[in-house]
């Protein structure tokens, strides 16, 4: 009787969900796709508003694919290169957007990344982001202190978010040259 | 509607704080988990309350279980869909609403023994009065971490934010403070 009464309960349950599942899944998938859109959107500098991000991005930016790798390239020539890393907390995951040299940086977006609120989140900032705006890659990226980046290739670490800085910076070189071995006889 | 002052669940009972502490960094995440807690509050009450008399007492925890994970699942998805930014903000907690002793505590202390009108009410009640709590803690959080109500700029330009405010530290001593603020208003006895 108390086994029937839990696996009918459970069944009527499960049911709902599946139903409820079905019927959110598409928009849930839709609002993955858009994030993804407007962030290389972001990261390339290319304006849009949220009402018309497919269509910005479908006119401005072309998918592509290259040993297995799959980037994205703008009108100008402009790389739009996903990231994925560990950061301090949990994954930083974005979009890093470089010259068609594939040394120079023209933007970083974040789209996702759990570091401490307040601090280690500030990697988020846009002021903190725009920093990387020119800086290149050669042969890497090399964290300073706060206030003193000089050159192309040094950044300000944040105050009080060392370690979220410099897994950071460590991420977007070990994924840069994952691109450079992949893409770079292009 | 005890729920709403006398038998206040995270004041007088302290029940469900844990992701209180979380979620009531801005008033927009404050209402939204409140929602979420009511619909889940009434919608195990809906259930556990009508099947009353046929749940057999040596199952009546896993019950509770599966329909509260049923539903706070429905409450995740939904958000999922339909509010993408506030599900980023309070994604991982929302799946925490299961553990919220609340819920539970209420189902087993009175929707199994109560009618179904009866049990409702008393979601409602709960339900609201965790809600307040919440979006009275978040508000004064919201105002000195960010300076902001519910992304309106409250603070004038000089402030400077309170960043403890925007972390769990800053919820304690908030919600200690209120704590403190009720029970002495109340004079209610400490156990």
């Amino acid at each position: 009787m108390m086994v029937l009464f839990v696996l009918i309960l459970g069944s009527v349950l499960t049911t709902a969900l599946v139903g409820v599942n079905s019927v959110t899944a598409p928009q849930i998938a839709k609002n993955a796709e858009i994030k993804l859109k407007s962030s290389v959107l972001e990261a390339l500098e290319i304006p849009f508003q949220t009402e018309n991000v497919e269509q910005t991005f479908s006119n401005n930016v072309k998918e592509a694919e290259k040993n297995g790798t799959a980037y994205y390239i703008a009108a100008n020539g402009d790389f739009a290169l996903p990231y994925e890393g560990a950061g301090l907390w949990g994954p930083i995951i974005g979009i890093m957007a470089m010259n068609p040299d594939l040394e120079e940086i023209s933007g970083v977006t974040i789209m996702q990344q759990e570091e401490t609120p307040g601090l280690g989140s500030r990697i988020g900032d846009a002021e903190y982001l725009e920093k990387f705006a020119g800086k290149r890659f050669t042969p890497q990226l090399n964290l300073v202190s706060p206030g003193t980046a000089d050159g192309e290739t040094e950044i300000d670490s944040i105050s009080g978010a060392t370690m979220s800085s410099k897994a950071f910076v460590e991420i977007l070189n070990a994924e840069h040259a994952r691109y450079q071995s992949t893409l770079g006889g292009s | 509607m005890n729920g709403l002052w006398r038998d206040h669940p995270i004041f007088s009972l302290i029940l469900g704080i844990c992701s209180a502490l979380a979620v009531s960094n801005r008033v927009e995440n404050a209402l939204a988990m409140g929602a979420g807690v009511t619909f889940v509050l009434l919608a195990t009450a809906l259930i556990i309350s009508s099947l009353r008399n046929l749940i057999p007492m040596r199952v009546r925890i896993i019950t509770y279980m599966i329909t509260i994970a049923s539903f706070v699942i429905i409450v995740d998805k939904f958000l999922k869909a339909y509010f993408p930014t506030i599900s980023e903000s309070i994604g991982a907690y929302v799946g925490l609403i299961i553990t919220n002793c609340i819920i539970m505590g209420r189902a087993e202390a009175f929707y199994v023994q109560n009618k179904l009108g009866q049990s409702l009410l008393d979601a409602v009640g709960n339900g609201l009065g965790y809600t307040i709590t919440l979006v009275i803690i978040a508000a004064v959080r919201e105002l000195l971490g960010f300076g902001t109500i519910l992304g309106f700029t409250v603070m004038p330009d000089g402030f400077t934010p309170w960043v403890v405010m925007t972390m769990a530290p800053g919820a304690f001593f908030v919600l200690a403070l209120f704590i403190w603020i009720s029970r002495t208003i109340t004079g209610m006895e400490s156990d």
